[in-house]
């Protein structure tokens, strides 16, 4: 009976709502799931264009870009963003608060600080232990008990919140638009016997040079393959480090739309993640699979998670993570085995219903839920009490 | 032959003199640094800014003060660069005694900064004449360097 109330739904993004990113991306569409099923919500986050956004979102002004344990963050804070914190709670009369990344000094630790009632908090980042942690802790602690209901988007997020800040929480996916990518036209104008790699591949932590080191095993030992890169950057470094035979098997396509990623993804023959690290959830892999792509991923703990590495409905291949050659046999020995291929699909497909935002939504709603079931609403707490309860540490 | 002893030998005096002089200005700008940190952490205890900027004032300070000696340099550069933007972004209330206090330091390191600048290039000038090198009149006295974050507005 409960599970039918509608609820008014605050949430709060760190980053900038018109910046490209998986945290925002995954706001939006958990935003647009919510309000699909009935709820009202409104999504306060710092924007650089204030003219052009949704009319369900708020601005909290422009983000600054700020040193922060070692690189550089992107958020809002000052005066001026806590009240439009303040007042943004105070007028939205919300049921709930759904913080995204509470833990980094954001917009939502700010929103964290400020609200009192029921509140969740979405962990995204898995990260190396910060520099700061136990400096930050007074500031953080407090924070961070405030949450009704802790959400992390992975298991590697969740360790890394375990380490940080000794505190669990519930592990909920990322969410995919599983029939987007399952449902739709496949296509040849990217040449046959595919290999597919999608992402910014200038960032050397997502493995495009490995892959490239195997492609070339793969042309001294006469397998036939296209090599197709999609993503934002610029190709030409990695197309000078290519040999001749190389350069003519690989196109690279730029930053790529939605539509055209799901169809790319679908006529694939064998989709590669050699990420050497510093994915908390690998996203890519869930699409890939509803796509109907067989996957060979790094053997990392995010995608071996993804994956369900080591039981018996493995819906993909592992490699050893760096190691070219265990990735060259991978792929030479998926090339030419259009069974195993099928099979891969078969389970892929299937698996990646889990990531549908029919499932992943519904779990987010299950504990918004039951973290609103005194009927307790969200009101701003007196900014004196938090001075005093900041103090006492 | 006897002027030119003397004059190697009023060169190493000069020479020591300016070592003493490196050391004495890196003495001052370390104890301003070590203030503006010190001053930092405390505004950030202090409530008197929002969470996220207390934290961040946190974090940055803790870092420069625990820092060693090899990561120094970037630390007092991250923490000038937070408290640029805090006060770009008015994060930071001018009227509050711990502020002024704060700008107070700033304007110490500013001169410290300075002044180590000034002794560093001299030494680094004199260090590099043929006839110092000839005669290695440094002795064993470490060359002094410009840490990058020297070169940042604090």
């Amino acid at each position: 009976m409960t599970n039918r109330r509608k609820l008014r739904i605050g949430m709060v993004s760190p980053y900038g709502w018109d910046l490209p990113g998986g945290v925002q991306a995954h706001i939006r569409d958990l935003a647009l799931y919510c309000m699909d099923q009935g709820h009202e919500v409104s999504v306060l986050a710092p924007a650089m264009d204030e003219s052009d956004l949704e009319s369900w979102v708020q601005s909290s002004g422009r983000p600054v870009s700020i040193p922060y344990n070692g690189a550089v963050a992107r958020v809002a804070f000052g005066p001026v963003a806590n009240r439009r914190v303040r007042k943004w709670i105070q007028e939205g009369n919300f049921d709930l608060l759904h913080l995204h990344e509470p833990a980094i000094p954001s917009l939502s630790l700010l929103a964290c600080w400020a609200a009192e009632g029921p509140t969740v908090g979405t962990f995204h980042v898995s990260a190396p232990k910060q520099r700061a942690i136990y400096a930050v802790g007074p500031i953080l602690e407090p924070a961070i008990e405030k949450l009704h209901a802790r959400i992390a988007v992975s298991q590697t997020a969740r360790a890394t919140l375990v380490e940080h800040i000794a505190t669990d929480a519930v592990v909920i996916p990322n969410g995919i638009n599983h029939s987007a990518f399952a449902i739709g036209d496949r296509t040849s104008e990217f040449g046959s016997r595919t290999i597919g790699f999608i992402g910014r591949f200038e960032e050397p932590r997502k493995g495009l040079s490995l892959l490239i080191e195997s492609c070339e095993q793969l042309i001294l030992s006469n397998i036939e393959f296209t090599l197709v890169i999609a993503g934002p950057g610029d190709p030409d470094p990695f197309l000078a480090s290519m040999s001749d035979a190389l350069q003519s098997r690989t196109r690279f396509l730029g930053r790529i739309s939605d539509d055209r990623k799901q169809q790319l993804l679908r006529s694939l023959t064998l989709y590669v993640a050699p990420n050497t690290g510093g994915e908390s959830f690998g996203i890519i892999l869930a699409e890939a699979m509803a796509a109907g792509a067989p996957v060979i991923a790094s053997n990392i703990p995010a995608f071996s998670n993804v994956l369900d590495a080591g039981t018996a409905g493995m819906a993909g291949m592992l490699f050893e993570s760096e190691n070219c050659s265990s990735l060259t046999e991978k792929i030479s020995m998926l090339l030419e085995d259009s069974s195993q291929r099928a099979r891969l699909q078969g389970v892929g497909i299937e698996h990646a219903k889990r990531y549908d935002w029919s499932s992943v939504g519904e779990s987010v709603i299950d504990i918004y839920q039951l973290v609103t079931s005194s009927g307790e609403k969200v009101r701003l707490g007196s900014e004196l009490r938090f001075a005093r309860a900041g103090r006492s540490e | 032959m006897f002027s030119f002893v003397w004059y190697l030998s009023f060169t190493a005096t000069r020479l020591d003199r300016l070592h003493h002089r490196v050391e004495t200005s890196w003495a001052n700008l370390d104890a301003a640094l070590k203030t503006r940190s010190a001053l930092a952490l405390e505004i950030a205890r202090s409530n008197l800014s929002d969470p996220a900027t207390s934290m961040l004032l946190l974090a940055a300070a803790h870092v420069a003060i625990v820092a060693e000696q090899s990561e120094r340099a970037e630390a007092e550069e991250e923490l000038s660069r937070l408290l640029i933007s805090l006060l770009e972004e008015s994060a930071l209330d001018e009227d509050e005694e711990l502020f002024r206090e704060l700008s107070l330091a700033r304007e110490r390191l500013r001169i410290a900064i300075a002044l180590h600048l000034e002794s560093v290039t001299r030494t680094q000038a004199q260090r590099g004449r043929f006839i110092v090198k000839l005669f290695r009149l440094a002795g064993r006295a470490p060359l002094p360097v410009r840490y990058p974050f020297e070169d940042i507005e604090v």
